[in-house]
């Protein structure tokens, strides 16, 4: 080889997840649709020893709050290949785009956006992608997705509102298995803009208790996002046996 | 000939370098080219005070200048003529400060832009962690117990690498961490690069916060030079901070 590698990517605490070394210092994943972007994000291609490519593309934790609880050191996002996960507040599906390149082709993505504007970016990446099914609907209202979602191993929720606990509650009710996981990017500003983040969590976590959601960590995004947390837990876990 | 030697371009000879022997002791000598430079801007600038000192010593005292009809002296003194005080009125005062600040947000702008983009592919991966990472556990019996080693499922030393613990599992299966030896090599050898990435990173974000802060200081300056009646705050009413004004409320409509 000429020159030498110019990137080296090791393989991540997380299955599906990778860490490219090079002259950019980033967290990718590995990209499904090899030779496109998804929302610009710069890709890596990396040649194996048989000589074959296999591409990647560069998740931005300045823009992802999965991605910035992945390097928060979380012990675990639940998200890896072969799972199935509810991702609320989907947004313009950048983020969802690097889920569905997690779980892989035997898992699946159903991506909850109530925004027709960013809906329709979610729907165009969901073309390219047969692992995500793309639901512009409120989140508020899972009756009406009931037909379109079966049961799922991990709720992933990102959608900055202050009954955000509630709406979790509600479709972890509707669509997540016992003993499923939950990952909740909390956004302290938008719950209770006056009260010290910390406060707000730590309400929050008790809302998620009251729901039947076991928190059981919980990582702050210094410095990719100010006042962030995401809490990650289970949910209806199985009772332990005594010993 | 002479002239037909002129015309055709003559090979330039450079100066052979010192022997060794004698740039040890003497180092690095001058060459003549580079004498020629310094002794022809020598002579320049001795050749400027002489005429200089020439035409002080040959000055006429009766002679007369068209400026002297405009010049004044105030108690014998003559006065320097000074450029106008008040050449710009206030309100081209304030249009200037408009470009200026123009100025100033577009480059602060420019610099946002740019470390923006940087930042896309430079995620401080192993920067000291600034976050807090809580666990919850049952009750204190549990807590008391706590090993966040064996809660990690990870060897302690990683513990501190918050942005990749590898498992115990993946540790035992060498190809997970490490990507061979001619990959260690290139990590050497990129880690440079990336250094001086992160440095002009941390410089243009620098940049962009000094830039807005004077963009929106100068703002602030511009207001104050515009309408509407307004009071200078003393510092102990405005926290501490001096020029800070507070403006009287008017109703606009």
């Amino acid at each position: 080889m000429k020159g030498g590698a110019k990137v080296v990517v090791e393989q991540h605490r997380h299955a599906g997840v990778f860490i490219a070394r090079g002259k950019e210092d980033a967290l990718v994943t590995r990209n499904m649709v090899p030779g496109e972007s998804v929302y610009g994000e710069k890709r890596i291609a990396v040649e194996q020893e048989g000589g074959d490519k296999i591409e990647y593309r560069v998740w931005n934790p300045f823009r992802s709050k999965l991605a910035a609880a992945v390097l928060a050191g979380v012990d675990n996002i639940h998200i890896k290949p072969g799972a199935k996960v509810l991702y609320l507040g989907g947004a313009s599906g950048t983020s969802v785009s690097h889920v569905s390149d997690v779980v892989g082709p035997e898992g699946s993505v159903y991506a909850v956006e109530f925004s027709h504007r960013s809906g329709r970016d979610l729907v165009n990446m969901a073309k390219k992608r047969p692992n995500v099914i793309p639901i512009i609907e409120d989140a508020r209202h899972p009756q009406k997705y009931r037909m379109l979602v079966p049961m799922v191993d991990v709720v992933f929720a990102d959608v900055a509102q202050p009954d955000q606990a509630r709406i979790v509650g509600l479709n972890s009710q509707y669509f997540l298995k016992n003993g499923g996981n939950f990952v909740i990017s909390i956004k302290a500003s938008c719950i209770d803009s006056t009260a010290p983040p910390e406060a707000v969590f730590a309400r929050e976590v008790k809302k998620l208790q009251e729901q039947q959601l076991k928190p059981k960590e919980q990582v702050t995004l210094e410095p990719y996002e100010r006042d962030h947390a995401v809490v990650v837990g289970v949910y209806r876990p199985a009772k332990k046996k005594e010993q | 000939m002479s002239s037909l030697r002129n015309a055709a371009k003559r090979k330039e000879h450079k100066e052979r370098a010192q022997p060794a022997a004698r740039l040890s002791r003497h180092g690095l000598l001058e060459k003549h080219k580079d004498y020629v430079l310094r002794a022809k801007d020598f002579h320049k600038k001795e050749a400027t005070i002489k005429h200089l000192r020439q035409k002080a010593e040959e000055r006429n005292p009766d002679e007369f200048y068209f400026a002297m009809e405009k010049a004044r002296t105030r108690d014998g003194v003559h006065l320097a003529p000074t450029a106008e005080a008040n050449k710009y009125s206030q309100e081209e005062l304030r249009l200037m400060k408009t470009q200026d600040i123009g100025y100033l947000q577009l480059k602060a702008q420019t610099e946002a832009k740019k470390v923006e983009r940087m930042q896309q592919s430079l995620h401080l991966i192993g920067a000291p962690a600034a976050n807090k990472h809580v666990v919850f556990v049952d009750d204190e019996e549990e807590a008391e117990q706590f090993d966040p080693a064996q809660h990690f499922n990870t060897v302690p030393e990683l513990l501190d690498r918050s942005y990749n613990r590898p498992r115990l599992e993946q540790l035992a299966d060498a190809r997970a961490t490490s990507a061979g030896d001619a990959a260690a090599a290139a990590v050497a050898r990129i880690e440079k690069k990336r250094a001086a990435a992160y440095r002009e990173l941390m410089q243009r974000q620098q940049r962009q916060e000094k830039l807005g802060g004077l963009a929106q200081k100068m703002a602030y300056d511009k207001e104050v030079m515009g309408k509407g009646r307004k009071r200078k705050l003393r510092p102990e009413e405005a926290g501490g901070q001096t020029g800070v004004f507070r403006w009287k409320a008017e109703r606009k409509k």
